[in-house]
Protein backbone atom coordinates (compact mmCIF):
# COMPACT_ATOMS: atom_id res chain seq x y z
CA UNK A 1 0.00 0.00 0.00
CA UNK A 2 2.92 1.91 0.68
CA UNK A 3 6.19 2.72 -0.49
CA UNK A 4 9.58 4.58 1.09
CA UNK A 5 8.60 7.64 -1.79
CA UNK A 6 5.20 8.03 -0.16
CA UNK A 7 6.30 7.71 3.13
CA UNK A 8 8.84 10.22 3.17
CA UNK A 9 6.11 12.86 1.76
CA UNK A 10 3.89 12.14 4.25
CA UNK A 11 6.14 12.83 7.23
CA UNK A 12 7.95 15.74 5.21
CA UNK A 13 4.76 17.17 5.03
CA UNK A 14 3.87 16.96 8.62
CA UNK A 15 7.20 18.48 9.06
CA UNK A 16 6.02 21.58 6.84
CA UNK A 17 2.87 21.54 9.13
CA UNK A 18 4.14 21.65 12.32
CA UNK A 19 7.26 24.25 11.33
CA UNK A 20 3.97 26.62 10.57
CA UNK A 21 2.28 26.47 14.20
CA UNK A 22 3.68 29.27 16.40
CA UNK A 23 5.20 26.79 19.01
CA UNK A 24 7.19 25.21 16.57
CA UNK A 25 10.66 24.87 18.70
CA UNK A 26 14.63 24.00 18.22
CA UNK A 27 14.06 20.86 19.53
CA UNK A 28 11.85 20.13 16.54
CA UNK A 29 14.65 21.78 14.25
CA UNK A 30 17.45 19.39 15.13
CA UNK A 31 14.78 16.66 14.51
CA UNK A 32 13.99 17.79 11.40
CA UNK A 33 17.87 18.40 10.38
CA UNK A 34 18.82 14.75 11.61
CA UNK A 35 15.38 13.21 9.50
CA UNK A 36 16.62 15.31 6.51
CA UNK A 37 19.91 14.30 6.55
CA UNK A 38 19.22 10.60 6.94
CA UNK A 39 18.71 10.45 3.59
CA UNK A 40 18.62 11.97 0.00
CA UNK A 41 15.15 10.62 -0.35
CA UNK A 42 13.88 12.43 2.94
CA UNK A 43 15.73 15.39 1.72
CA UNK A 44 14.37 15.94 -1.73
CA UNK A 45 10.36 14.77 -0.99
CA UNK A 46 10.83 17.37 2.14
CA UNK A 47 11.88 20.11 -0.55
CA UNK A 48 9.25 18.98 -2.96
CA UNK A 49 6.07 19.74 -0.68
CA UNK A 50 7.80 22.74 0.84
CA UNK A 51 8.32 24.32 -3.29
CA UNK A 52 4.35 23.00 -3.83
CA UNK A 53 2.86 24.31 -0.65
CA UNK A 54 4.58 27.71 -0.71
CA UNK A 55 3.55 27.45 -4.19
CA UNK A 56 0.09 27.64 -3.18
CA UNK A 57 0.35 30.41 -1.00
CA UNK A 58 -1.50 32.56 -3.83
CA UNK A 59 -4.51 31.13 -2.19
CA UNK A 60 -4.46 33.18 0.43
CA UNK A 61 -4.20 36.27 -1.64
CA UNK A 62 -8.32 35.38 -2.28
CA UNK A 63 -10.08 35.72 0.90
CA UNK A 64 -13.45 34.32 0.65
CA UNK A 65 -13.82 31.65 -1.93
CA UNK A 66 -17.00 30.26 -3.52
CA UNK A 67 -19.72 32.46 -1.81
CA UNK A 68 -19.10 30.29 1.23
CA UNK A 69 -19.75 31.87 4.45
CA UNK A 70 -16.80 33.71 5.57
CA UNK A 71 -17.63 36.39 8.22
CA UNK A 72 -15.39 34.66 10.53
CA UNK A 73 -13.07 37.23 12.78
CA UNK A 74 -9.40 36.53 11.53
CA UNK A 75 -7.24 34.77 14.18
CA UNK A 76 -4.11 36.36 15.76
CA UNK A 77 -2.05 33.91 13.51
CA UNK A 78 -3.39 34.88 10.12
CA UNK A 79 -2.49 38.74 11.11
CA UNK A 80 1.28 37.53 11.81
CA UNK A 81 1.93 35.80 8.52
CA UNK A 82 -0.70 36.65 6.23
CA UNK A 83 0.13 40.06 4.08
CA UNK A 84 3.63 38.30 3.43
CA UNK A 85 2.63 34.77 2.47
CA UNK A 86 1.99 36.44 -1.15
CA UNK A 87 5.28 37.68 -1.58
CA UNK A 88 7.36 35.18 -0.42
CA UNK A 89 5.33 32.40 -2.62
CA UNK A 90 8.04 32.26 -5.38
CA UNK A 91 9.58 29.08 -5.69
CA UNK A 92 12.67 30.12 -4.73
CA UNK A 93 12.43 27.85 -1.27
CA UNK A 94 15.44 26.92 0.32
CA UNK A 95 17.14 25.64 3.59
CA UNK A 96 15.08 24.54 6.52
CA UNK A 97 14.91 27.00 9.24
CA UNK A 98 11.46 28.24 11.61
CA UNK A 99 9.36 29.23 8.83
CA UNK A 100 6.72 32.19 8.31
CA UNK A 101 7.16 33.40 12.12
CA UNK A 102 9.96 35.30 13.54
CA UNK A 103 10.05 35.20 17.29
CA UNK A 104 12.29 38.47 17.77
CA UNK A 105 11.68 38.98 21.74
CA UNK A 106 11.25 43.01 22.20
CA UNK A 107 14.27 44.50 22.68
CA UNK A 108 15.39 46.14 26.09
CA UNK A 109 15.13 49.52 26.99
CA UNK A 110 14.42 50.78 23.45
CA UNK A 111 14.89 54.34 23.19
CA UNK A 112 13.49 55.52 19.42
CA UNK A 113 10.90 53.90 17.60
CA UNK A 114 9.70 54.66 13.82
CA UNK A 115 7.57 53.95 11.03
CA UNK A 116 6.31 54.61 8.15
CA UNK A 117 2.65 54.24 5.68
CA UNK A 118 2.04 52.69 2.48
CA UNK A 119 3.69 54.88 0.08
CA UNK A 120 5.65 57.28 2.82
CA UNK A 121 9.10 57.34 3.48
CA UNK A 122 11.18 58.79 6.47
CA UNK A 123 15.06 59.93 6.95
CA UNK A 124 15.61 59.56 10.70
CA UNK A 125 19.44 61.09 12.54
CA UNK A 126 20.21 58.12 14.79
CA UNK A 127 22.14 59.21 18.50
CA UNK A 128 25.53 58.82 16.97
CA UNK A 129 24.41 60.73 13.58
CA UNK A 130 24.00 57.13 11.72
CA UNK A 131 21.26 58.19 9.04
CA UNK A 132 18.32 55.91 8.13
CA UNK A 133 16.13 56.30 5.61
CA UNK A 134 12.61 54.14 5.76
CA UNK A 135 10.98 53.02 3.01
CA UNK A 136 7.37 52.76 2.54
CA UNK A 137 5.15 50.30 5.42
CA UNK A 138 8.28 49.76 7.48
CA UNK A 139 8.88 49.71 10.89
CA UNK A 140 12.25 50.35 13.03
CA UNK A 141 13.08 50.41 16.71
CA UNK A 142 16.39 51.83 17.75
CA UNK A 143 18.59 51.30 20.80
CA UNK A 144 21.74 53.75 20.57
CA UNK A 145 23.76 54.76 22.96
CA UNK A 146 27.42 55.38 23.85
CA UNK A 147 28.06 52.08 24.11
CA UNK A 148 25.59 49.90 21.90
CA UNK A 149 24.19 50.10 18.76
CA UNK A 150 21.49 48.37 17.91
CA UNK A 151 18.30 48.59 15.85
CA UNK A 152 15.77 45.84 14.73
CA UNK A 153 13.33 46.33 11.24
CA UNK A 154 10.75 44.67 12.39
CA UNK A 155 8.88 44.95 8.71
CA UNK A 156 9.83 46.59 5.28
CA UNK A 157 12.99 48.11 4.27
CA UNK A 158 15.89 50.66 5.22
CA UNK A 159 18.65 52.11 3.85
CA UNK A 160 21.63 52.78 6.64
CA UNK A 161 24.30 55.23 6.40
CA UNK A 162 26.48 54.36 9.63
CA UNK A 163 29.08 56.57 11.25
CA UNK A 164 32.08 54.85 11.95
CA UNK A 165 32.47 53.93 15.62
CA UNK A 166 35.57 51.85 16.46
CA UNK A 167 34.64 50.02 18.95
CA UNK A 168 31.15 49.69 19.41
CA UNK A 169 29.59 47.54 15.99
CA UNK A 170 26.47 48.43 14.87
CA UNK A 171 23.97 45.45 14.48
CA UNK A 172 20.60 45.55 12.75
CA UNK A 173 18.46 42.49 13.69
CA UNK A 174 15.98 41.46 10.83
CA UNK A 175 13.81 38.40 12.60
CA UNK A 176 15.99 35.30 13.88
CA UNK A 177 19.36 37.29 11.66
CA UNK A 178 21.43 40.20 12.55
CA UNK A 179 23.75 42.44 10.27
CA UNK A 180 26.63 43.53 11.64
CA UNK A 181 28.33 46.93 10.61
CA UNK A 182 31.44 49.42 11.53
CA UNK A 183 30.66 51.45 9.20
CA UNK A 184 29.04 51.23 5.77
CA UNK A 185 26.02 52.16 3.75
CA UNK A 186 23.65 49.39 2.96
CA UNK A 187 19.71 48.74 2.48
CA UNK A 188 17.97 46.13 4.25
CA UNK A 189 15.00 44.91 2.73
CA UNK A 190 12.30 41.98 4.89
CA UNK A 191 9.88 40.48 2.71
CA UNK A 192 8.49 37.65 4.84
CA UNK A 193 10.95 35.26 5.55
CA UNK A 194 13.15 36.65 2.84
CA UNK A 195 15.56 39.00 3.73
CA UNK A 196 17.94 41.04 1.15
CA UNK A 197 21.18 42.90 2.05
CA UNK A 198 22.53 45.32 -0.85
CA UNK A 199 25.89 47.00 -0.03
CA UNK A 200 26.59 50.19 -1.03
CA UNK A 201 29.87 50.86 0.38
CA UNK A 202 31.88 48.77 2.87
CA UNK A 203 31.64 46.17 4.46
CA UNK A 204 28.99 44.01 6.19
CA UNK A 205 28.69 40.80 8.09
CA UNK A 206 25.38 38.81 8.03
CA UNK A 207 24.52 36.21 10.78
CA UNK A 208 21.94 33.09 10.43
CA UNK A 209 21.51 32.95 13.85
CA UNK A 210 18.29 30.54 13.29
CA UNK A 211 20.26 28.28 15.36
CA UNK A 212 22.11 30.01 18.52
CA UNK A 213 24.18 26.71 18.40
CA UNK A 214 25.76 27.04 14.97
CA UNK A 215 27.06 30.26 14.55
CA UNK A 216 26.87 31.20 10.17
CA UNK A 217 28.04 34.27 9.02
CA UNK A 218 29.09 35.85 5.56
CA UNK A 219 30.92 38.87 4.91
CA UNK A 220 29.78 41.09 2.18
CA UNK A 221 30.87 44.18 0.52
CA UNK A 222 30.38 47.14 -1.69
CA UNK A 223 28.36 46.01 -4.57
CA UNK A 224 27.64 42.74 -3.23
CA UNK A 225 23.26 41.76 -2.55
CA UNK A 226 23.21 39.01 0.05
CA UNK A 227 19.77 37.19 -0.04
CA UNK A 228 18.96 35.36 3.00
CA UNK A 229 15.94 32.80 3.72
CA UNK A 230 15.52 30.25 6.37
CA UNK A 231 19.29 28.62 6.57
CA UNK A 232 19.96 29.65 3.15
CA UNK A 233 22.21 32.40 1.53
CA UNK A 234 22.60 33.50 -1.42
CA UNK A 235 25.06 35.78 -2.41
CA UNK A 236 25.42 37.63 -6.18
CA UNK A 237 28.71 39.28 -5.70
CA UNK A 238 29.69 42.54 -7.75
CA UNK A 239 26.02 42.85 -8.73
CA UNK A 240 26.60 46.65 -8.44
CA UNK A 241 23.61 47.31 -11.05
CA UNK A 242 21.28 44.88 -8.78
CA UNK A 243 22.43 47.29 -6.14
CA UNK A 244 21.60 50.84 -7.66
CA UNK A 245 17.95 49.31 -8.56
CA UNK A 246 17.71 47.93 -5.40
CA UNK A 247 18.34 51.85 -4.01
CA UNK A 248 16.36 53.24 -6.72
CA UNK A 249 13.46 53.99 -4.10
CA UNK A 250 15.85 56.59 -2.34
CA UNK A 251 14.98 58.21 -5.29
CA UNK A 252 11.91 57.81 -4.85
CA UNK A 253 12.16 55.40 -8.59
CA UNK A 254 11.20 51.67 -9.09
CA UNK A 255 14.37 50.29 -11.40
CA UNK A 256 13.23 46.69 -13.61
CA UNK A 257 16.09 45.10 -15.55
CA UNK A 258 13.92 41.83 -16.90
CA UNK A 259 11.32 41.73 -14.42
CA UNK A 260 8.38 39.84 -15.12
CA UNK A 261 5.16 42.21 -15.30
CA UNK A 262 3.93 40.12 -11.67
CA UNK A 263 7.17 41.11 -10.07
CA UNK A 264 7.18 44.62 -10.83
CA UNK A 265 3.23 45.03 -9.88
CA UNK A 266 4.31 43.66 -6.38
CA UNK A 267 7.05 46.38 -6.24
CA UNK A 268 4.48 48.97 -7.10
CA UNK A 269 1.75 47.46 -5.21
CA UNK A 270 4.19 47.82 -1.83
CA UNK A 271 3.74 51.92 -2.48
CA UNK A 272 -0.26 51.75 -2.79
CA UNK A 273 -3.22 50.88 -1.19
CA UNK A 274 -4.20 50.59 -4.74
CA UNK A 275 -3.14 46.65 -6.32
CA UNK A 276 -2.22 45.58 -9.24
CA UNK A 277 -3.06 42.29 -9.75
CA UNK A 278 -1.68 40.61 -13.29
CA UNK A 279 -3.77 37.73 -14.66
CA UNK A 280 -2.79 35.58 -17.49
CA UNK A 281 0.34 33.58 -18.56
CA UNK A 282 1.80 36.07 -21.11
CA UNK A 283 0.45 39.26 -18.94
CA UNK A 284 2.45 37.54 -15.85
CA UNK A 285 5.37 37.07 -17.74
CA UNK A 286 5.96 40.02 -19.75
CA UNK A 287 9.12 41.43 -19.16
CA UNK A 288 9.56 45.16 -17.98
CA UNK A 289 12.89 47.11 -17.81
CA UNK A 290 13.25 50.78 -17.11
CA UNK A 291 13.09 52.99 -14.11
CA UNK A 292 9.45 54.35 -12.96
CA UNK A 293 7.94 56.42 -10.37
CA UNK A 294 6.81 54.42 -7.69
CA UNK A 295 4.11 56.50 -6.74
CA UNK A 296 2.99 56.48 -10.06
CA UNK A 297 0.99 54.02 -10.69
CA UNK A 298 -1.40 55.17 -13.10
CA UNK A 299 1.72 56.13 -15.04
CA UNK A 300 2.70 52.74 -15.19
CA UNK A 301 -0.59 51.11 -15.78
CA UNK A 302 -1.32 53.44 -18.60
CA UNK A 303 2.23 52.75 -19.99
CA UNK A 304 1.39 48.75 -20.16
CA UNK A 305 -2.13 49.44 -21.96
CA UNK A 306 -0.56 52.12 -24.22
CA UNK A 307 2.71 50.78 -24.95
CA UNK A 308 1.77 47.27 -24.61
CA UNK A 309 -1.13 46.69 -25.29
CA UNK A 310 -2.17 45.11 -22.37
CA UNK A 311 -6.37 45.26 -21.04
CA UNK A 312 -5.97 47.58 -17.56
CA UNK A 313 -9.96 47.30 -15.89
CA UNK A 314 -10.41 49.36 -12.47
CA UNK A 315 -12.30 48.09 -9.79
CA UNK A 316 -12.39 49.77 -6.80
CA UNK A 317 -9.00 49.10 -5.11
CA UNK A 318 -7.75 46.52 -7.77
CA UNK A 319 -6.28 47.61 -11.48
CA UNK A 320 -6.24 44.42 -13.16
CA UNK A 321 -4.07 43.51 -15.92
CA UNK A 322 -4.61 41.64 -18.56
CA UNK A 323 -3.88 40.52 -22.08
CA UNK B 1 31.51 19.80 -1.44
CA UNK B 2 28.74 22.25 -2.89
CA UNK B 3 26.81 24.10 -0.05
CA UNK B 4 23.52 22.33 1.48
CA UNK B 5 21.79 25.40 0.73
CA UNK B 6 22.52 25.97 -2.42
CA UNK B 7 22.28 22.62 -3.18
CA UNK B 8 18.71 22.84 -1.82
CA UNK B 9 18.23 25.91 -4.14
CA UNK B 10 19.40 24.38 -7.17
CA UNK B 11 16.71 21.60 -6.62
CA UNK B 12 13.72 23.47 -6.33
CA UNK B 13 14.65 25.49 -8.94
CA UNK B 14 16.17 23.64 -11.42
CA UNK B 15 15.33 19.95 -11.08
CA UNK B 16 11.20 20.15 -9.36
CA UNK B 17 10.70 22.45 -12.46
CA UNK B 18 11.32 19.43 -14.65
CA UNK B 19 8.54 17.39 -13.19
CA UNK B 20 5.64 17.55 -15.51
CA UNK B 21 8.62 16.26 -18.36
CA UNK B 22 10.15 13.59 -16.10
CA UNK B 23 7.12 12.23 -14.77
CA UNK B 24 5.84 12.35 -18.68
CA UNK B 25 8.82 10.67 -19.35
CA UNK B 26 8.55 8.19 -17.08
CA UNK B 27 5.19 7.12 -18.00
CA UNK B 28 6.28 6.55 -21.83
CA UNK B 29 9.04 4.66 -20.75
CA UNK B 30 7.96 2.39 -17.89
CA UNK B 31 5.06 -0.28 -18.47
CA UNK B 32 3.81 0.40 -14.49
CA UNK B 33 1.92 4.30 -13.78
CA UNK B 34 1.86 3.47 -10.57
CA UNK B 35 5.36 3.00 -10.01
CA UNK B 36 5.79 6.68 -11.81
CA UNK B 37 5.81 8.51 -8.02
CA UNK B 38 8.45 6.35 -6.72
CA UNK B 39 10.55 6.53 -9.80
CA UNK B 40 10.13 10.23 -9.44
CA UNK B 41 11.52 10.30 -6.14
CA UNK B 42 14.28 8.16 -6.56
CA UNK B 43 15.50 9.84 -9.56
CA UNK B 44 15.36 13.31 -7.40
CA UNK B 45 17.42 11.53 -4.40
CA UNK B 46 19.71 10.52 -6.84
CA UNK B 47 20.20 14.13 -8.64
CA UNK B 48 20.27 15.27 -5.31
CA UNK B 49 23.09 13.13 -3.89
CA UNK B 50 24.69 13.53 -7.44
CA UNK B 51 25.39 17.13 -7.34
CA UNK B 52 26.89 17.05 -3.70
CA UNK B 53 29.97 17.32 -5.31
CA UNK B 54 29.64 19.75 -7.78
CA UNK B 55 26.46 21.20 -9.19
CA UNK B 56 25.65 20.05 -12.64
CA UNK B 57 26.34 22.72 -15.59
CA UNK B 58 23.04 21.34 -17.87
CA UNK B 59 20.23 20.36 -14.87
CA UNK B 60 18.19 18.52 -17.60
CA UNK B 61 20.74 16.57 -19.21
CA UNK B 62 21.85 15.22 -15.94
CA UNK B 63 18.69 14.61 -14.61
CA UNK B 64 17.53 13.11 -17.39
CA UNK B 65 20.42 10.64 -17.83
CA UNK B 66 19.89 9.51 -14.34
CA UNK B 67 16.06 9.09 -15.10
CA UNK B 68 17.33 6.84 -18.04
CA UNK B 69 19.96 4.53 -16.27
CA UNK B 70 17.55 4.45 -12.95
CA UNK B 71 14.74 3.05 -15.58
CA UNK B 72 17.16 0.47 -17.25
CA UNK B 73 18.26 -0.91 -14.25
CA UNK B 74 15.10 -1.04 -12.39
CA UNK B 75 14.03 -2.96 -15.30
CA UNK B 76 17.02 -5.57 -15.40
CA UNK B 77 16.30 -5.69 -11.83
CA UNK B 78 13.12 -6.77 -11.81
CA UNK B 79 12.48 -10.44 -12.44
CA UNK B 80 9.25 -9.88 -14.42
CA UNK B 81 10.23 -7.64 -17.42
CA UNK B 82 10.52 -9.12 -20.98
CA UNK B 83 13.26 -8.78 -22.82
CA UNK B 84 11.57 -6.68 -25.44
CA UNK B 85 10.59 -4.32 -22.85
CA UNK B 86 14.08 -3.77 -22.03
CA UNK B 87 15.25 -3.57 -25.76
CA UNK B 88 12.47 -1.38 -26.13
CA UNK B 89 13.62 1.15 -23.03
CA UNK B 90 17.15 1.31 -23.84
CA UNK B 91 16.25 1.95 -27.29
CA UNK B 92 13.84 4.77 -26.18
CA UNK B 93 16.01 6.87 -23.54
CA UNK B 94 17.02 10.06 -25.21
CA UNK B 95 15.46 12.82 -23.08
CA UNK B 96 12.16 15.21 -23.90
CA UNK B 97 12.46 18.46 -26.24
CA UNK B 98 11.34 20.65 -23.09
CA UNK B 99 9.30 23.06 -24.24
CA UNK B 100 9.56 26.92 -22.20
CA UNK B 101 6.41 25.96 -20.78
CA UNK B 102 7.86 22.54 -19.22
CA UNK B 103 10.41 24.75 -17.95
CA UNK B 104 8.73 28.14 -16.41
CA UNK B 105 5.56 25.80 -14.70
CA UNK B 106 6.41 27.88 -11.55
CA UNK B 107 6.20 31.18 -13.56
CA UNK B 108 2.62 30.34 -14.72
CA UNK B 109 -0.49 32.05 -13.67
CA UNK B 110 -0.01 30.52 -9.45
CA UNK B 111 -3.08 32.06 -8.47
CA UNK B 112 -4.88 30.24 -11.14
CA UNK B 113 -3.25 26.90 -10.81
CA UNK B 114 -3.80 27.08 -7.03
CA UNK B 115 -7.54 27.66 -7.45
CA UNK B 116 -7.81 24.90 -9.94
CA UNK B 117 -5.62 22.85 -7.23
CA UNK B 118 -7.76 23.77 -4.40
CA UNK B 119 -10.80 22.69 -6.25
CA UNK B 120 -9.73 19.40 -7.25
CA UNK B 121 -9.36 18.26 -3.32
CA UNK B 122 -12.28 16.34 -2.02
CA UNK B 123 -15.00 18.96 -0.01
CA UNK B 124 -13.46 18.51 3.47
CA UNK B 125 -9.73 18.34 2.75
CA UNK B 126 -10.68 21.76 0.65
CA UNK B 127 -12.37 23.05 4.10
CA UNK B 128 -9.15 22.48 5.69
CA UNK B 129 -6.71 23.64 3.49
CA UNK B 130 -8.85 26.81 2.82
CA UNK B 131 -8.69 27.77 6.89
CA UNK B 132 -4.90 27.21 6.64
CA UNK B 133 -4.32 29.07 3.64
CA UNK B 134 -7.13 31.97 3.87
CA UNK B 135 -7.37 32.46 7.03
CA UNK B 136 -4.37 31.24 8.85
CA UNK B 137 -5.67 29.12 11.55
CA UNK B 138 -3.47 26.76 13.41
CA UNK B 139 -4.10 23.23 13.70
CA UNK B 140 -5.34 23.69 16.79
CA UNK B 141 -7.67 26.40 15.71
CA UNK B 142 -8.82 24.51 12.59
CA UNK B 143 -10.02 21.28 14.83
CA UNK B 144 -11.63 23.47 17.43
CA UNK B 145 -13.07 25.44 14.50
CA UNK B 146 -14.26 22.28 12.74
CA UNK B 147 -15.16 20.09 16.05
CA UNK B 148 -12.96 17.40 15.21
CA UNK B 149 -9.39 15.55 16.94
CA UNK B 150 -5.94 17.21 15.99
CA UNK B 151 -4.77 14.07 14.05
CA UNK B 152 -7.79 14.06 11.72
CA UNK B 153 -6.76 18.03 10.96
CA UNK B 154 -2.96 16.47 10.43
CA UNK B 155 -4.23 13.90 8.51
CA UNK B 156 -6.64 16.05 6.32
CA UNK B 157 -4.01 18.85 5.57
CA UNK B 158 -1.44 16.70 4.85
CA UNK B 159 -3.18 14.83 1.70
CA UNK B 160 -4.29 18.23 1.10
CA UNK B 161 -0.67 19.68 1.26
CA UNK B 162 0.40 16.56 -1.07
CA UNK B 163 -2.23 16.83 -3.71
CA UNK B 164 -1.67 20.26 -3.88
CA UNK B 165 2.23 20.05 -4.41
CA UNK B 166 1.28 17.69 -7.10
CA UNK B 167 -0.89 20.31 -8.94
CA UNK B 168 1.63 22.77 -8.56
CA UNK B 169 4.49 21.17 -9.36
CA UNK B 170 2.04 20.02 -13.08
CA UNK B 171 0.72 16.93 -11.71
CA UNK B 172 -3.15 16.18 -11.94
CA UNK B 173 -3.46 16.87 -7.86
CA UNK B 174 -4.77 13.36 -8.01
CA UNK B 175 -2.11 11.63 -5.77
CA UNK B 176 -1.81 8.59 -7.06
CA UNK B 177 -1.74 6.60 -3.55
CA UNK B 178 -0.10 2.96 -4.26
CA UNK B 179 -2.33 0.34 -6.04
CA UNK B 180 -5.17 3.07 -6.27
CA UNK B 181 -4.85 4.19 -9.80
CA UNK B 182 -5.11 1.38 -12.65
CA UNK B 183 -4.27 2.29 -16.44
CA UNK B 184 -5.52 0.29 -19.58
CA UNK B 185 -2.42 1.30 -21.27
CA UNK B 186 0.42 -1.29 -21.09
CA UNK B 187 3.25 -1.98 -22.96
CA UNK B 188 3.36 -4.57 -24.99
CA UNK B 189 5.49 -7.69 -23.07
Amino acid sequence: MTSPAHEASDRAARWILRQEEPDWSPREEAELEAWLAESSLHRAAYLRQQTGWRAADRIGSLGPIDGEKFDRPQSPFYRRWQPWAIAASLALVVGAGSTLIFSDGPPRSVTQAFATPIGAQQKVVLADHSKVELNTATRLRAAVTAHRREVWLDQGEAFFDIRHREHTPFVVHVGTRSVTVLGTKFAIRRDGTNVTVSVLEGRVRVDATTDAKVKRSTTISAGDVAVVRDNAMLVAEHAETRVENALGWREGMLNFSDARLADAAREFNRYHRRQILVTGKVATDMRIDGAFQAANIDGFTHLLRDAYGLRVTEDGETIKISE
Amino acid sequence: MVDQAALDDWFCREVLTLEPALTRYIRRNWRGPEDVFDLTHDIYALALHGARNGLPAHTSGYVFAIARNHLIQQARRSQIVSIEFLANLEGVGAPPDLTMADRHIDARDELRRALAGLSALPPRCREVVRLRKVEGLTTRETADRLGVGIDAIEQQLTKGMRALTDFMLGGSGKVAWPSRQKRQVRRSE
